[in-house]
């Protein structure tokens, strides 16, 4: 008798990674035409419009350049925190709050010329962002309290501030008691590149490649992954933990809370409950796809934004929507399970070799 | 304000459910952040089995596996292959989430096929106060008490128990001991998602009998936070449902008590509360242990102990 075993690879498989990936979304191809066919949908049909309406053409390009902006820049959080061991559930709090913050620089400075107002409120929306990671990351720096529940607490309290915000000091009263605030200020939207997109796509762009640098090829980012993978030794190098653990849950709060405001300022035209459409959690499954590489989330993120994008454009054939929540699910699922053969290679062991016999890793 | 009270048990009951689950979970180290999605499958299966079959208890037991499974792919990709725990359970929300809507889509707003109306207990229901209170309630909220205390009396005076918890504390340790760490986990898993489902039922065959996306409502983070909030102890986060469920009863109550205040800052207080005695324990873990299971999220292979 024989018994599978997981067994650690040397050195993970060369390229694995976007094997991996594709075997995720092929899985995830597969499970979505099942479920279609299941409510008598034709899944080649219904991929192919889905194809066609995030990258047939450049309108196309121009909504999945969008939706990439706020993923993206959520899954380049998660990943700047997570690059150093660090869980930022948070982002979706973040964006909310990154969201406030710009709203509440649209409030006060109605009147500036657009760059200032636009500046103003990116400004704005990273600070919201990071208070909202203050708590959860001093906690964690001064006295050891594990920021993947605080984060995700935070998430439930900034979507009710946003919820009480708009349900009462900063309701439309135009808004016949619809929970809105009131229409930004004209000058107070990011210009448009081509088709539908907008700014927000070069400030996320150029956000992301400076992390990349940041994370690759300077000694901060060396240190960053020193202290993620050892605090001892890093403590022996002489890195300041404290330090690095406030700044950059301070910094990822920031960045997830810039999503909000290039949201804001880029797609909306005022301030509402749905600002951010899951982008905070759809972000923690693109950096854990990208193993928590800037670069990788930026791939991952457009091929996320062009899911969502094809998602919408099959409800009008009759196709609900959360068909595309489905297959990002499923790519992340396909795409750990077919991870674990990256770092592991699977071996027949003969029973018996293990003197207690059960158990153990058997796959 | 006996209104309040019951609403008060029954919504306690409803967060109880899906935080004993966890509970059960953590407690043998697994950190399933998917319980909002269990909620919504327990919740949108248990409706349409009802609606289907017209027997509320069908819908209770479709429910129950269907957050059974649910929380086993789970356990399936952090147990077996060793996936990491956070990302696989937020995972799973997302997944429950979109799944459940999915699925419900042709029964969204149709009235229920049966509901799980309130035990009958005879002239038990007509004692002032403790009668509406206590005796007047869904059957679910027995199941919560019962499974509560079984949940306290298997995890602490049971070898099984403790053979669970040492799989949560030290899984070397238990392993050496003889017991499958795997099995003690899945089964553990599997129990935690089956409990969500429950709560998810709950939801769809009692509270709000019917199905609309969304309906889970944040609650299944109020779950994850009882069980910090109880400090992993069954009895504690019975306390922490009621106060939790208490805040949820108050929310749609304060103006008719006429309090000025906004019930939606008001419903921030279960999370804010956590994170205070998330804060509290830490502070506290430099003279005792923290009551946080040991071994909670991280993988266990044999191989590599």
């Amino acid at each position: 008798m024989k018994r599978p075993v997981l067994v650690r690879r040397h050195r993970p498989l060369r390229g694995g990674q976007p094997l991996a990936f594709a075997v995720g979304l092929i899985l995830a191809l597969a499970v979505g035409a099942v479920l279609l066919m299941a409510a008598d949908h034709e899944p080649l049909r219904v991929y192919q419009r889905m194809f066609e309406k995030s990258l047939g053409d450049q309108n196309a390009w121009s909504l999945t350049l969008n939706r990439a902006v706020p993923l993206g820049l959520a899954g380049l959080a998660v990943a700047v925190a997570g690059s150093m061991g660090l869980w930022n559930i948070g982002a979706e709090g973040q964006i909310l709050a990154g969201a406030i913050g710009a709203a509440w620089v649209a409030r006060i400075g109605g009147t500036w010329p657009g760059p200032m107002l636009l500046t103003g409120m990116l400004v704005g929306a990273v600070i919201g962002g990071g208070l909202l990671a203050l708590v959860p990351a001093m906690a964690r720096a001064r006295i050891g309290v594990n920021e993947i529940i605080t984060t995700l607490m935070l998430n439930e309290i900034a979507l009710r501030l946003l919820q009480w915000l708009i349900h009462g000091p900063w309701k439309d009263p135009d808004s016949y008691n619809f929970p809105l605030t009131p229409v930004l200020p004209a000058q107070a939207h990011l210009p448009t590149l081509f088709g539908r997109a907008h700014f927000g796509v070069i400030i996320a762009g150029a956000v992301i490649l400076v992390f990349g640098i940041a994370a690759s090829r300077t000694a901060w980012g060396y240190e960053l992954r020193v202290a993620g993978s050892s605090a001892d030794t890093a403590r022996y190098a002489g890195i300041s933990l404290k330090r690095k653990i406030l700044t950059v849950l301070l910094l990822s709060g920031g960045v997830a809370g810039l999503a909000g405001g290039v949201e804001l300022s880029g797609t909306a035209d005022r301030l509402t409950e749905g600002i951010s459409n899951g982008f905070g959690y759809a972000g923690i499954i693109v950096a854990a796809l990208a193993l928590m590489r800037p670069s990788g989330v930026a791939a991952v993120a457009l091929l996320f934004g062009a899911v969502q994008v094809g998602g919408q454009s099959i409800q009008i054939i009759g196709v609900p929507a959360s068909i595309s929540t489905i297959l990002q699910a499923f790519i992340l699922f396909g795409a750990i399970g077919a991870g674990v053969f990256v770092r592991y290679s699977l071996r027949l062991v003969p029973t018996g070799v293990d003197a207690s016999g059960e158990g153990g890793t058997a796959a | 304000m006996i209104g309040l009270l019951v609403a008060t048990v029954s919504f306690g009951a409803l967060l109880y459910l899906a935080a004993l689950g966890e509970l059960i979970s953590e407690k043998a180290g697994v950190l399933n952040l998917g319980v909002e999605g269990m909620m919504a499958m327990g919740a949108v299966s248990a409706f349409m089995a009802a609606h289907q079959t017209g027997n509320p208890w069908i819908g209770l037991v479709v429910g129950i596996l269907a957050g059974a499974l649910t929380g086993l792919l789970h356990g399936w990709f952090t147990v077996v292959l060793g996936a990491e725990q956070v990302v696989s359970g937020l995972s799973l929300t997302i997944l429950g989430l979109g799944f459940a809507a999915y699925m419900g889509k042709n029964v969204v707003g149709r009235p229920p096929g049966a509901v799980l109306a309130p035990v009958d207990w005879g002239p038990l229901t007509d004692i002032p106060w403790a009668g509406p209170v206590l005796f007047g309630q869904a059957p679910f909220v027995y199941l919560a008490v019962l499974v509560g205390i079984a949940t306290w009396f298997v995890l602490s005076r049971t070898r099984a128990g403790l053979a669970l918890r040492a799989a949560g504390e030290s899984a070397s340790t238990a392993d050496a001991a003889g017991h499958s760490v795997v099995g003690l986990r899945l089964c553990a898993v599997g129990i935690g998602g089956g409990l969500a489902g429950a709560s998810g039922a709950y939801l769809t065959l009692t509270l709000t009998p019917q199905w609309a996306e969304g309906i889970t409502a944040g609650r299944g983070w109020i779950a994850v936070a009882l069980v910090i909030f109880g400090a992993w102890r069954p009895g504690r986060a019975a306390v922490g449902a009621l106060l939790f469920g208490g805040l949820l009863a108050l929310k749609t109550r304060l103006q008719t008590f006429g309090v000025d205040f906004s019930p939606i800052l008001l419903s921030m207080l279960p999370y804010v509360s956590t994170i205070a005695v998330l804060i509290a324990i830490s502070v506290r873990a430099r003279n005792r242990p923290s009551p946080a299971p040991a071994a909670l999220g991280t993988a266990y292979r044999r191989e590599e102990r």
